[in-house]
């Protein structure tokens, strides 16, 4: 581990009391190792232990550095594969980075891909009890947002019906209900505003506005351009889990279209001079 | 509404927003679970994870880990209960008999024994039926918990990739609803215990004692599999053939004084020492003690001693085992 990377890194903590940041990311560097990739077999890592290969390892992020306010909201855009939903899971506590340091000032909301983590035989309702539970909140404050929750979702009679019957439009607005009704300091968001039909995503834009407005950070990751430019106050360009530009949403956005459009343009001429 | 109003209704709640929250700031090398921290009722309708401070270089000694184990769980009781609690509703839903299965499964697998051993091998142990079932029963609750356990973390993948929660709640879940299981396979036992009213004794309410032993035993095994099972997915099978040599070779359908008489166990010390040491042997003859009682006689009371030195075992089996899960933790949502 590179610690004397890591230690040069780390960053005097948020002030106590100011509550001006949200988040302070320094110098994160999250490296997947290759060695216990997905379902790993005892004969593959007996090999690898037997043949003392040098452990093979990928960086998902390197030297990500950036500050959120509080009331700020932030989207991170990039191409697929750049790390951004890596970053959240940082963001979120679910994978300790390798490098760097994560300081967070505030409660955090993370139902990052929505819906994925519902258990699909139990109903709708007992999975508002479940999630609530996973999240660490308190079992009367659950059931005591549970009516909100089952009313902002607009489930009807299926609230009571098994998940595995809902469509995956239903899925995605219960799991947004679930995540923005715990009333967040910071809220991560990853890719939520493309579900549901076209009344929900209205409406989820509107809480989502609602939180923004509440002086609450977001961090949110999108490949809504549109979005990012209408209602981010601030946006971040990764690539290759390099942050290749920070700043004020039209501008990075138009910076990611450029680089977005010149690849094409590359892979495009590749692809025609290997057809010649 | 346009950007620029948002821009300026952020401007201008920017700087002047009241601390809800006193930062609380520590180094740590994990998020601290939120509960934790506060008075279990002080809890705000926020979530779990309030300011911290989380740095690569952190990495806390056992000791703090199996402190964090403890306290992962003690704050999270109701997630355990809630999530044995969705088991058992899934394990009964599925199939036409439902929850009966928990009474006919032990049942039924009596009668094969009964049939292969008592009929077709013609072993004379008198009251065989009972004999085999005190082992049944308490078989049944580990292999399920265990093999429960073995997946009960991976099968979270995705809830572990979008929230921070601590992970080892799910195996002691699992390890848990076997208990439920148990309770259920005591139904059946008392029925059969009325075909023979003579074994009926007040030992039967040391069986809770029994059972406290191996649910901590089986809590040590749990811990093991359950983060095992995510580096090395070969684990159920192995599991599965590991489990059934262990039945066998525990004295289950027979009893450990049947092994002592054998040539080979009286000429090794050694062997009949580890036949004895044999976690499953001493639960296994717990159980029959009470249960069931000796061949020619009524039921008795369990080896203690046996017993207490299995207790004291399982504790420092859970201590270690605990810190192995916790110290893999971070990994998890990496690997999975």
């Amino acid at each position: 581990m590179p610690s004397s990377r890591a230690d040069a890194a780390a960053p005097p903590p948020i002030k106590a009391g100011r509550g001006q940041l949200a988040i302070r990311a320094a110098g994160i560097g999250v490296r997947y190792s290759l060695r216990f990739t997905k379902k790993t077999t005892i004969r593959q890592s007996m090999g690898q232990i037997l043949s003392r290969e040098p452990m093979e390892s990928f960086w998902a992020l390197r030297d990500v550095s950036f500050d959120v306010e509080r009331g700020e909201s932030l989207a991170v855009i990039g191409p697929n594969g750049a790390g951004k939903s890596t970053l959240l899971q940082v963001l979120a506590g679910i994978i300790l980075p390798s490098e760097g340091s994560v300081d967070v000032n505030g409660h955090i909301s993370s139902l990052l891909t929505l819906g994925a983590g519902f258990d699909q035989d139990l109903s709708g309702r007992d999975n508002i009890l479940l999630a609530g539970a996973f999240m660490g909140l308190d079992d009367p404050v659950v059931r005591e947002l549970l009516p909100s929750i089952v009313d902002y979702a607009d489930l009807g009679q299926f609230i009571d019906a098994p998940i595995k019957t809902y469509s995956s439009g239903m899925r995605a607005r219960l799991g947004f209900s679930i995540a923005t009704s715990v009333d967040p300091d910071i809220l991560l968001l990853d890719e939520v505003l493309a579900t549901g039909d076209a009344e929900f995503r209205a409406k989820s834009k509107t809480r989502v506005i609602e939180l923004v407005q509440a002086a609450k950070g977001i961090v949110l990751v999108t490949h809504d351009m549109a979005w990012v430019v209408e209602y981010c106050n601030r946006a971040m360009l990764l690539e290759k889990g390099a942050l290749i530009v920070e700043g004020s949403p039209a501008d990075v956005v138009k910076v990611h279209e450029e680089r977005s459009a010149r690849r094409k343009a590359e892979r495009a001429a590749r692809l025609g001079g290997a057809g010649l | 509404m346009s950007p620029d109003r948002i821009a300026a209704e952020l401007g201008a709640r920017r700087g002047g927003f009241p601390v809800r929250h006193a930062p609380r700031l520590r180094l740590t090398g994990r998020p601290p679970s939120g509960v934790r921290m506060l008075p279990f009722r002080a809890m705000s309708a926020t979530s779990e994870v309030p300011a911290v401070f989380r740095h690569a270089a952190t990495r806390p000694g056992a000791r703090r880990l199996l402190g964090e184990a403890i306290d992962d769980v003690r704050s999270r009781r109701r997630l355990v209960r809630y999530l044995v609690q969705a088991d058992i509703r899934k394990k009964g839903a599925d199939t036409f008999f439902g929850n009966l299965w928990w009474i006919l499964d032990p049942l039924l697998q009596m009668a094969v024994y009964v049939v292969f051993i008592g009929l077709i091998l013609q072993r004379d142990t008198p009251d065989y039926p009972l004999f085999i079932l005190a082992a049944i029963l308490p078989w049944k609750w580990f292999t399920t918990s265990v093999n429960d356990a073995a997946s009960s973390v991976v099968s979270q993948e995705k809830l572990i990739k979008q929230i921070q929660f601590p992970k080892i709640v799910l195996p002691v879940a699992a390890t848990t609803a076997g208990v439920v299981g148990f309770g259920f396979g005591l139904i059946p036992l008392f029925a059969i215990m009325l075909l023979y009213i003579d074994r009926i004794s007040p030992y039967l309410l040391v069986i809770p004692v029994i059972a406290a032993v191996q649910y901590l035993f089986t809590l040590g095994v749990a811990f093991l599999v359950s983060a095992a099972n995510i580096f090395f997915r070969d684990l159920g099978n192995v599991l599965r053939h590991v489990l059934r040599l262990w039945f066998y070779l525990s004295p289950g359908l027979y009893s450990l004084a049947l092994l002592d008489e054998t040539a080979v166990f009286q000429e090794n010390p050694a062997l009949s020492f580890i036949a004895h040491a044999n976690p499953m042997a001493i639960l296994f003859e717990a159980y029959r003690a009470v249960m069931y009682g000796t061949p020619d006689g009524g039921a008795l009371m369990p080896d203690w001693t046996g017993l207490l030195a299995l207790t004291v075992a399982s504790l420092l089996l859970i201590a270690v085992t605990a810190v192995f899960f916790k110290r893999l933790e971070p990994q998890f949502a990496k690997v999975l």
